[in-house]
């Protein structure tokens, strides 16, 4: 389903590689988690994929599908059926869930020539999703993440990935600033959501998330490049010695740069 | 013996006389004062503080007649112009004169008066208030309406009376050969406990060039209640200079929206004063101009009394090299305490050439008083528009979007459905240019 070929990027303008070869191949019914200190390129990775206007490639591909997308605009690439959960969801004053879901989901089945649901239709179709995530229909006429708690944010982005029905997701940090209710909340959404035919790539800093979505791969990131990969085995190992010990061991087997 | 020098006067950009035509001896007289006023007082330039950001050149370098010499069109049909719930309380101005075919007043409450001004001459209303509520100290605009006109609309609300259907009073410009100017006049009275919601419109239907110089007054008995909505859709050449003040007795409650979208030169100086204790108003503005557009809000909000209560929240949205200007005043007189007032003014840049001043002005003698005020200019953030593409929307929906969010809590204080509706489209069709 996708597949990152020696992939660099730089922030756009700037003459700082913060992507320096990343490899990754993801397949249809896969959960991958990629772990890793601050600063390695995790968050830069997501945002690259999902077309942040911020970043440049300067090398390697991304293949979606097959197709090369690093030319597309992000809402091009949304119409493939990418999606990415933000760290910080943004707040758009005055304009509700529910007009940028309708008005999301619609763009999505235009260019994909699927049907448009009108707005009963669509009422129906949005309220349903809502159990996803166990919030209120009175969510739906709020303003975008406008006075929203942390928790609630993070339950908006899992809620749009619900309604939007991606094929390939990248969760960034959506266990960050969770209490241990709204993770396992959000975490079951998450797993209603994922079925054979899509895949999730979570991005996190810490095991907590992985004890509620078990992933097939874990990748570990340091350096602007995906470092060592495994199974969950390898998140274990990570919370129990940290990220310091893995380092001192890639550079006494001379795999780290 | 020093020389004096001659700076021009109003009078300077009008060609001809403004010899007046009232047949009112009331309206001969005021007409008579304007023009005192006017001979005495020389027109502003940059150098004067109250106009230093604002290039009046699409007035100074024009030359303005009177209506009868500029071979204007006739007017069409309009009815696209007109508010369904206002269907049968209408009052059309076609440039400056009132069209009394295309107006139409029916089944209003009792006394209620909804008509124009030479008509009503002898009303004592009319009468009493007239020409006594504008107060623009060296002012040339409004001493020029007061020169110049010979008729307008008139409003009267009784006591104890609430007009359920707004009053629409349509004011339209026609295409002409030349440069004309038109003195569009309002006045209302609301006796106490009256109530009631104008929209005052001001549309140019061509591209032409005139100039608009309109005076409102609202005289505000106690307890009485106004929502008064105010929108400038004048052609793209023309300039419209407003006087629009209001004067609240106790209890009283005058709630001002205005909407700028057309004028190459918009200048507005919305002034609002308490006569009494214990008044509520708002004077807020929504402003959405682009190309070489120049709008410009000098606003005063003068308590002079205690225990007022008043908002303002003035939103500019600015595209290309279009200008805006905002200078908000909050007087606040000795013995007027207990005041609650603040002042938002929020600026949304769209381009790299616009331009936005932006001068709150507090002047608070009080002190046990509440007030605040902001000013912000900022432009779409690079995070929110990826935001909303990565969730499919294209860029320019998703500026679109934006734009529209940021104009939308102004229009939801329109109180009337069609208008409203009228300004979300306008909004969008505002964004929409933005696709160049």
């Amino acid at each position: 389903m996708l597949e990152i070929k020696n992939l660099h990027a730089s922030v756009e303008g700037e003459d700082i590689e913060i992507l320096k070869g990343v490899n990754l191949k993801v397949n249809a019914g896969e959960i991958h988690a990629i772990m890793g200190p601050n600063g390695s390129g995790k968050s830069t990775l997501a945002k690259v994929v999902s077309g942040h206007p911020e970043y440049e490639v300067t090398e390697g591909e991304i293949l979606f599908n097959g197709e090369g997308i690093t030319e597309l605009d992000a809402d091009e690439r949304a119409h493939m059926g990418l999606f990415l959960a933000f760290q910080y969801p943004v707040e758009v004053p005055g304009i509700t869930n529910k007009t940028l879901l309708r008005e999301a989901y619609n763009t999505i089945a235009r260019a994909n020539d699927r049907e448009e649901l009108d707005p009963l239709e669509f009422e129906d179709y949005i309220t349903e999703k809502l159990d996803v995530i166990e919030m209120k229909d009175q969510f739906l006429s709020r303003s975008i993440n406008t006075g929203f708690s942390g928790g609630e944010k993070k339950k908006n982005e899992i809620f749009q990935m619900a309604v939007l029905n991606p094929v390939l997701s990248f969760l960034d940090e959506t266990d960050s600033g969770l209490d241990i209710d709204a993770l396992k909340v959000v975490s079951e959404g998450v797993n209603k959501i994922a079925n054979d035919k899509n895949a999730i790539v979570m991005i996190t800093h810490y095991q907590r998330l992985l004890n509620y979505i078990k992933p097939d791969h874990v990748h570990v990131m340091m350096g602007g490049k995906l470092i060592k990969s495994g199974g969950f085995e390898l998140a274990e190992e990570l919370e129990a010695n940290g990220y310091d010990a893995l380092e001192k061991e890639l550079v006494l087997n001379g795999e780290a740069q | 013996m020093s020389e004096v020098i001659q700076r021009d006067t109003m009078l300077s950009y009008i060609t001809g006389s403004v010899e007046s035509s009232a047949e009112s001896v009331a309206i001969r007289a005021i007409n008579e004062r304007g023009r005192e006023d006017l001979e005495k007082t020389p027109f502003p330039t940059r150098k004067d503080e109250d106009w230093r950001f604002v290039d009046l050149k699409s007035i100074t370098k024009s030359q303005f007649c009177k209506l009868e010499e500029a071979n204007a069109a006739a007017v069409g049909d309009i009815s696209e112009h007109y508010l369904p719930e206002a269907m049968n309380c209408r009052l059309v101005f076609v440039n400056g004169v009132y069209n009394e075919e295309l107006s139409s007043v029916e089944d209003l409450p009792n006394n209620v008066i909804v008509g124009n001004l030479a008509a009503n001459a002898d009303n004592n209303s009319v009468k009493e208030h007239l020409g006594t509520i504008t107060n623009y100290d060296d002012d040339v605009f409004a001493p020029f309406n007061d020169a110049a006109f010979t008729d307008g609309a008139f409003i009267y609300v009784p006591e104890e009376t609430v007009v359920r259907t707004p009053i629409h009073i349509l004011n339209v410009f026609t295409d002409a050969e030349k440069a004309f100017y038109a003195t569009p006049r309002l006045l209302y009275v609301g006796e106490m406990f009256s109530k009631s919601t104008i929209i005052e419109e001001h549309i140019g239907l061509a591209d032409n060039q005139y100039l608009n110089v309109p005076v409102t007054e609202f005289k505000m008995f106690t307890g009485s209640n106004v929502h008064h909505a105010r929108i400038q859709r004048d052609s793209k050449k023309a300039s419209h200079v407003s006087r629009p003040i209001a004067i609240l007795d106790k209890n009283a409650e005058y709630h001002s929206y205005t909407i700028c979208l057309g004028a190459k030169l918009f200048r507005n100086d919305p002034r609002v004063i308490q006569n009494a204790e214990e008044v509520n108003f708002t004077v807020d503005g929504l402003v959405l101009i682009d190309g070489d557009q120049i709008a410009d809000t000098h606003s005063i909000m003068d308590h002079r009394f205690a225990h007022a209560g008043s908002h303002q929240l003035h939103k500019v949205v600015v595209n290309d090299s279009a200008h805006s200007v905002f200078n908000g005043k909050i007087f606040v007189a000795k013995d007027a305490q207990k005041i609650d007032s603040f002042q938002e003014n929020r600026n949304l840049l769209l381009s790299e050439n616009g331009k936005v001043n932006t001068k709150p002005q507090l002047e608070i003698f009080a002190d046990d008083v509440l007030c605040s005020h902001g000013a912000t200019i900022g432009q779409l953030q690079d995070e929110e528009v990826f935001y909303l593409q990565s969730r499919g929307l294209t860029e320019q929906k998703s500026r679109e979007l934006l734009v529209y969010a940021f104009a939308l809590e102004s229009v939801e204080s329109m109180e009337v459905e069609s208008v409203e509706k009228l300004l979300l489209n306008e909004v969008i069709e505002y964004t929409n240019r933005d696709e160049k």
